[in-house]
């Protein structure tokens, strides 16, 4: 469609009201950066920026300041640009290690070679164009989730701390229905905090958001503690 | 209709949210803490607006401003208007929410992308300084009919879009389409003839 056939649907689109096929429309112009959209748009923005001000007022509880300050008080310095850093050099340590097999007994490369296999699927997903790359944080945890259509890439800090006998369990959350269980993992300690780079591989069809509970050794089959990482996606 | 007593104004102000915006894109936590005592109140306020419910208002305004936190190096101190930016992830936030509970999902993560881009948040500031929004819009808002001022509730509040609001209120969707536009027009001629006065 051209900019004239979509002008009057700028505020509508602004208000994430606009229907098919003026919705895409708008948003492919705007990908491309389309000037005349772009201007009509931000045009748009501005009243329904301004709709804000017709709220009602209603005071947020002191905690909400709290939950919100702590998400970044806590943030490392480099957040997680160590990831594609970390990904490589384990990466590289394997490549090595599978390498010269005589300095390395046979349950240590054969260890190595699950990690290989887990690195492979975790670059598979995060190179997935059409993948989801979702970020959340709370007191309990923060980290990164990014989902392709077969499998998750959890990356997560601040775990809390389990009993040797309770895992965290992932689980995928549809529009509706039952959660669906996606795999157990356990964290490990790095810098005094609990951390896990835990990869599920499997369809992802239908999940509207990804979620970790613990739960006894082992797993369960349906949540038995209240979700401490909701990430919608 | 909405809600009555509406005191809210956006304190959109220049200089000290291009201040903020700096700030932020340094990682200052000190920094958050300003911006939450800055939009904090109002960005609450319309996610509730929309939820009406604490707890879950609670959340999604945290991801709000997680959102904004980790999205804050593509905005334009200069030119960006941070307080339009945030409200509009919060409502973003809150409606694709009621809209994942009542299982109408048809937006996607590239849509919400798209609209909260920072980049069509700029060069506000010249419009909207000094400009008592709160008074502005509660006055245009009366001047709409109610057919007008109900697609505009159902639009900001609840997020339908216009076929579904063609199904709710049992109107043609070229109605409907006539009056958002009607309503969209009255509100931008009154915040016009403001910002201009």
């Amino acid at each position: 469609m051209t900019c004239e056939e979509l002008r009057g649907d700028y505020g509508a689109w602004a208000l994430g009201i606009a229907d098919e096929p003026e919705r895409s429309e708008i948003a492919a112009h705007l990908a491309r950066e389309c000037p005349a959209c772009t201007a009509g748009v931000r045009s748009a923005m501005v009243t329904t920026a301004a709709m804000s001000g017709a709220v009602a007022e209603n005071n947020p509880p002191k905690r909400l300041r709290r939950r919100i300050v702590s998400m970044v008080e806590r943030e490392p310095k480099r957040g997680f640009a160590w990831l594609p850093w970390a990904i490589s050099a384990a990466l590289a340590i394997a490549l090595v290690s599978i390498a010269i097999p005589g300095r390395r007994d046979t349950q240590a490369i054969l260890a190595q070679q699950r990690d290989m296999a887990k690195l492979n699927q975790a670059l598979s997903i995060l190179n997935d164009p059409t993948a989801r790359d979702v970020t959340f944080g709370d007191p309990a945890a923060r980290g990164r989730v990014v989902v392709s259509p077969s499998g998750v890439v959890l990356i997560a800090a601040h775990l809390p701390k389990i009993q040797d006998n309770q895992t965290f369990e992932l689980w995928l959350l549809p529009g509706s229905g039952d959660p669906k269980p996606a795999g157990t993992f356990r964290g490990e300690t790095i810098s005094n905090s609990s951390s896990a780079v835990y990869v599920y591989q499997g369809s992802t069809a239908n999940a509207a958001a990804v979620a970790v509970t613990v739960e006894p050794e082992g797993g369960s089959p349906h949540p038995t503690t209240t979700p401490f990482i909701v990430s919608k996606l | 209709m909405f809600f009555p007593g509406l005191i809210l104004a956006l304190e959109l102000s220049g200089q000290h949210d291009e201040d903020l915006a700096r700030r932020l894109q340094r990682r200052e936590p000190e920094a958050m803490k300003d911006l939450y005592d800055r939009y904090g109140k109002l960005a609450y306020s319309v996610v509730l607006a929309v939820v009406r419910d604490a707890a879950t208002a609670e959340d999604l305004v945290q991801e709000t401003f997680l959102r904004v936190w980790n999205r804050i190096q593509a905005f334009e101190p200069g030119r960006g208007a941070l307080g339009p930016w945030l409200l509009a992830i919060a409502r973003n936030r809150a409606i694709d929410h009621v809209r994942s509970s009542s299982s109408k999902m048809d937006r996607n993560a590239f849509e919400l992308d798209v609209r909260e881009h920072p980049s069509l948040f700029v060069d506000m500031q010249h419009e909207v300084e000094n400009t008592d929004y709160a008074r502005i819009i509660r006055s245009a808002i009366k001047k709409l009919n109610p057919n007008q001022q109900k697609v505009i509730e159902l639009a900001y509040y609840e997020g339908l879009s216009q076929t579904e609001m063609a199904e709710r209120l049992g109107q043609p969707l070229g109605t409907i389409k006539t009056w958002v536009r009607a309503a969209l027009g009255v509100l931008r001629e009154e915040l016009g003839q403001a910002v201009a006065a």
